[in-house]
């Protein structure tokens, strides 16, 4: 269940050689038997994911057949389940996406829901974190047995993260409620600029290091012994490694924790980059304990929108769901999808969702006309 | 000399297990909650919520048709019995699974003494427990 690791091994296998055409069917019958045993491994070793799985099957049909629900002037009762449903299947592929794309599901679902819905924003914000943390949240426990998530750096960087993702939803209530539709228009234009940046990280993969060696060590970091060792499964050896700049990287997580709080996404791929590049972590450290800390910011966020009202259960329950099942999934099941192909369809993604932002913002904060799209 | 894999800490573990079958908790009870509000009793009707949202009304909006004013706090742990209720109280168990997991991983790290990293999963539980008590100030 090494969600994030495995988009990584996946993009190394990417570039093994392909089999010769004589071997294509032996390779073909390969696959066929490994896909195979992987299902059955998944059923076995997660049986908790197959009794979900069955329960959300079951409880949709349920719901269809047994509805009580009655029709609206803005929705017939069929509707209402067809979102329901929707929401759930589209959730569940978010979350793979997002997790062979190595980004947090938030970053594709909230600048879409902005971008293209009437939803208020505060709702979709409060969703966007409900999305944005249930599939770093399952995700969190394999991480942990796996020692991929360094226990000193998640603790270290989740104090400053935190405080900044409680300020960030704060500010985002007093936002709206303050500024109204111009408030919007600008979250939306902001928004759309920083996905833009997003976009930018994943097309250029953010000159990440695989093992980065620090030349100077601040005394900072060395009093926090923030420092560690993990077993490669590539390489068949323990790395060990050694994190620098802990002041920077301390400051640089408030940051961050305020933009998923405000905004309602989780930016895994900021955190990563920060842990990588900043603090001098491996690829594979970084990718995990940012997972881990995007769940401890945004469940932080959360509750300012929970407490104020902005999260409507019946809405956010399918998205929730699918998140637990796609999170858990998309790392066991979509092996044979290359991260690069991934990384593409987010690329796509984000940059039409960042332009719509953009010229929605535009209209909305300023009250001009962009008859594009 | 070939060295073996490195053990995890068991304050790593004891937060990730919670953690995870907490959110498994969260999400059997939003599966409840989900079945109740179409089958049975609700808050406020499924069809109202959705339709609300749908028509791109405002928090206040949707919540000032519905029971007149904005919640301010955990509404649904006085409506359990209820689809809504329930599917709120599942979402929040998923998320507050956090609390608890920094609490015991804390206590985990004070008893192997490592005093610095026990305290600051202990600040990390106390910031999640503003949150959690709605102790951030709130425009009125």
């Amino acid at each position: 269940m090494n969600l994030r690791s495995s988009a990584t091994a996946r993009s190394e296998s990417s570039t093994q050689p392909v089999p010769l055409a004589k071997d294509k069917k032996g390779a073909k019958k390969k696959r066929k038997r490994t896909r195979k045993n992987r299902f059955w491994s998944l059923v076995t070793n997660v049986p908790e994911l197959s009794i979900l799985i069955m329960l959300i099957v079951g409880a949709y049909i349920l719901m269809g057949v047994f509805s009580k629900v009655e029709s609206t002037e803005v929705l017939s009762a069929s509707s209402v389940w067809l979102i329901i449903v929707g929401s759930f299947l589209i959730s569940t592929a978010i979350a793979t996406l997002a997790v062979i794309g190595g980004i947090g599901g938030g970053v594709i679902f909230t600048p879409i829901m902005l971008g293209f819905t009437s939803l208020d924003s505060l709702v979709i914000r409060a969703t966007g974190l409900v999305v944005a943390m249930f599939s770093g949240l399952v995700s969190t426990g394999p991480f942990m047995k796996t020692k991929l998530a360094d226990i000193k750096l998640v603790f270290y960087c989740g104090v400053p993260i935190t405080v900044g993702a409680l300020a960030g939803s704060v500010s985002a209530i007093y936002f709206h409620e303050g500024l109204g539709e111009f408030g919007d228009g600008l979250v939306r234009l902001s928004l759309g600029i920083l996905m833009l940046v997003v976009a930018w990280f994943l097309f250029t993969g953010g000159g990440k290091t695989e093992y980065p060696e620090p030349k100077n060590i601040d005394k900072l970091s060395v009093m926090l012994g923030l420092n560690g060792s993990y077993w490669e499964e590539s390489l068949g050896k323990v790395v060990h490694y050694q994190l620098t700049r802990a002041l920077i990287g301390g400051i640089v997580f408030i940051a961050l924790g305020f933009i998923g709080g405000f905004f309602g996404l989780g930016g895994g791929a900021f955190l990563t980059a920060t842990l990588n590049l900043i603090m001098m972590a491996p690829v594979k450290i970084a990718a995990a304990c940012s997972g881990v800390l995007l769940a401890i910011s945004n469940a932080t966020a959360i509750w300012t929108y929970i407490t104020y009202g902005a999260m409507i259960a019946i809405f956010a329950a399918p998205w929730m769901l699918g998140q637990v099942v796609g999170g858990i999934l998309g790392a066991h099941l979509l092996i044979r999808i290359r991260a690069g192909f991934v990384r593409k369809v987010l690329i796509v993604i984000l940059v039409v969702s960042s332009i719509k932002l953009i010229i929605r913002g535009v209209e909305e904060a300023f009250g001009i006309n962009i008859p594009i799209i | 000399m070939i060295e073996n894999k490195p053990k995890p800490p068991i304050a790593g573990i004891i937060y990730g297990e919670i953690v995870y079958w907490g959110v498994l908790a969260g999400s059997l009870i939003v599966i409840v909650g989900s079945v109740l509000a179409f089958l049975g009793d609700n808050y406020v009707p499924v069809s109202y919520w959705i339709s609300s949202i749908w028509k791109g009304e405002t928090v206040l909006q949707t919540w000032s048709g519905a029971t007149g004013a904005l919640p301010n706090g955990h509404w649904y742990l006085s409506q359990l019995t209820t689809g809504d209720g329930l599917s709120a109280f599942g979402i929040s168990l998923g998320v507050f699974s956090v609390a608890p997991a920094l609490f015991l991983s804390s206590v985990a790290l004070f008893r192997e003494k490592e005093w610095l990293y026990g305290s600051l999963a202990m600040v990390g539980c106390i910031v999640v427990m503003i949150g959690v008590l709605g102790l951030a100030p709130m425009p009125k």
